[in-house]
């Protein structure tokens, strides 16, 4: 019997395409389906389907562990005819990191959007990094091109997201500066880290590197207050805090 | 001013006599326009801007009298361009073949059907093979989602178009089929066939391989109608004499340059 819970899993960062080496953030959301043998379904649309990621892919999600299948929406007379079929039968998406502007552009001419919000609510996991993160929510984020800009994404959580969220990063200072401008609240994610949303409220914040932390952003009036939340580090139980929010956070206020 | 286009049926970047002709052939446009040394760039968004695209292009164009590029809507991240400058300036923009359907909706994103647009007001040659050719169109004949249906182009030629004719015969039934269903009238070009339009006349045809033909396609009363069309033909210019172990190093070094692509 499938979950109905709807969960997504938005990588800052890591996995397989970042993390060679380090498979804790894909082991756990593998975890997240109760598939003895999970399919999981890689969507490499924000690379423009390069082979090279297709291939790291595969071998990073072998088939003793899972059902892997990729859908490459630039060669559709390859692979599964039905996408929507095929990724409705999933238990876990993968989306791959690159460009979310001409992600989004390509799910949009080809109905993946839709299908995406359909398999959520059915309790099919969703999960990615960067583009794959940033796709999940109304506004996000977006460095890839010239100076950090607002981009809006799927909207499937209400909030606003920020990736590759690193100390210093020009990215930072652009999503304080949008939040200041009227973008709505949200989450940013250093690498490692990841934000696991039951529905769409944060149950849980991962991550692969000890040190990596995820942020709550909200604007109090002129300000944007930034708050570091408690983040359990997958890599050693003894250290692992499971503490529940909001009292887990700790508050930085950034002026 | 005179608007430029050039649409391909198909063809390729290898040294065969048949790709070299149609590398002059934009070769001798670009120039045509820029009445000097032209700028050539490559938007090899259909393939999701795969390197083999863009090494090809350079292989072919690297050694020729012209500064090539390539704008790469996949790769912004690790090589940021200043879309609308870049393309203003050159002298003839290649699209190259992919998804029809992922081309317009990825240009869409970032705003770039307006520049093509301007580009082409402004004379700059657009030129294309397979979804690079029939976006310049109203419609053409896609397989983006499998099997070949109609597809919507950008419409700054009027009519629509079809490629590789009378290689790919579902697609060529595909397109019989649409014109008579009321897609607007146009063109079926085989692989390695042409079309120039160059102002406002009626197109001229052209072929850098024998038997490759250029059709007229249109509804009549009786069904639909295809007359073959008057060619040129294209001579292939004498190779270059580049040696082989260099030109397959410059691939590879194009190749590895373009190589990033992570957000």
């Amino acid at each position: 019997m499938r979950k109905t819970l709807r969960q997504i899993v938005a990588f800052g960062g890591g996995g397989f395409s970042m993390e060679s080496g380090n498979p804790l953030l894909d082991d756990y959301v593998l975890g997240l389906t109760d598939a003895a043998r999970p399919r999981v379904c890689f969507l490499p649309s924000a690379s423009g389907d390069a082979d090279h990621y297709i291939v790291r892919f595969y071998r990073a999600f072998p088939a003793d562990r899972c059902e892997a299948s990729h859908i490459s929406l630039f060669r559709r007379e390859q692979g599964p005819e039905d996408p929507r079929a095929h990724l409705l039968e999933q238990d876990l998406i993968y989306v791959g990191g690159g460009s979310v502007v001409s992600m989004l552009g390509v799910w949009r001419a080809h109905g993946i959007d839709a299908i995406l919000r359909a398999a959520w609510e059915r309790g099919v996991v969703l999960c990615g990094l960067s583009a794959g993160s940033l796709c999940w929510f109304a506004e996000a984020v977006t460095g890839f091109h010239g100076a950090p800009q607002g981009v809006e994404g799927l909207g499937l959580l209400p909030f606003s997201n920020c990736v590759h969220y690193e100390p210093g990063s020009s990215r930072r200072r652009a999503y304080h500066d949008l939040i200041r401008a009227g973008m709505r609240p949200g989450y940013a994610a250093e690498d490692g880290v990841a934000l696991h949303f039951v529905g769409t409220e944060l149950s849980r914040v991962v991550a692969s590197r000890p040190a990596a932390r995820g942020y709550r952003l909200d604007a109090l009036g002129e300000r944007v207050v930034e708050m570091r939340i408690a983040t359990a580090y997958l890599g050693d139980a003894g250290t692992t805090l499971l503490l529940p929010l909001p009292e887990a956070m700790s508050t930085a206020i950034a002026a | 001013m005179i608007t430029r286009v050039l649409a391909l049926g198909g063809h390729d970047f290898t040294s065969r006599p048949a790709d070299r002709a149609v590398c002059e052939l934009m070769l001798r446009l670009a120039t045509t326009r820029a009445g000097g040394r032209p700028r050539i760039c490559i938007l090899p968004t259909a393939s999701g801007d795969t390197s083999e695209q863009i090494g090809r292009f350079y292989s072919a164009f690297g050694e020729r009298p012209c500064d090539p590029s390539d704008l790469s809507l996949f790769r912004l991240g690790t090589r940021p361009m200043e879309l609308r400058d870049h393309l203003l300036e050159q002298d003839l923009i290649y699209v190259g073949g992919g998804s029809l359907l992922n081309l317009l909706a990825v240009w869409e994103a970032h705003e770039l059907s307006a520049i093509l647009s301007l580009a082409w007001r402004q004379g700059i040659v657009l030129a294309g093979q397979s979804a690079g050719a029939m976006c310049w169109f109203e419609a053409g004949i896609t397989k983006s989602s499998g099997k070949p249906l109609p597809g919507a182009g950008l419409g700054l030629l009027g009519g629509s178009l079809c490629v590789h004719y009378n290689n790919e015969p579902d697609r060529r039934a595909a397109y019989l089929y649409a014109v008579g269903d009321g897609m607007p009238d146009g063109y079926g070009l085989d692989d390695y066939a042409g079309l120039i339009w160059e102002g406002a006349g009626p197109p001229s045809a052209v072929t850098a391989q024998r038997g490759a033909r250029v059709y007229r396609v249109s509804a009549g009363d009786s069904g639909v109608v295809e007359s073959p069309l008057p060619t040129r033909f294209l001579p292939a210019p004498a190779p270059a004499a580049l040696r082989e172990d260099i030109a397959e190093f410059r691939r590879i070094t194009a190749m590895r340059k373009r190589a990033g692509w992570l957000d």
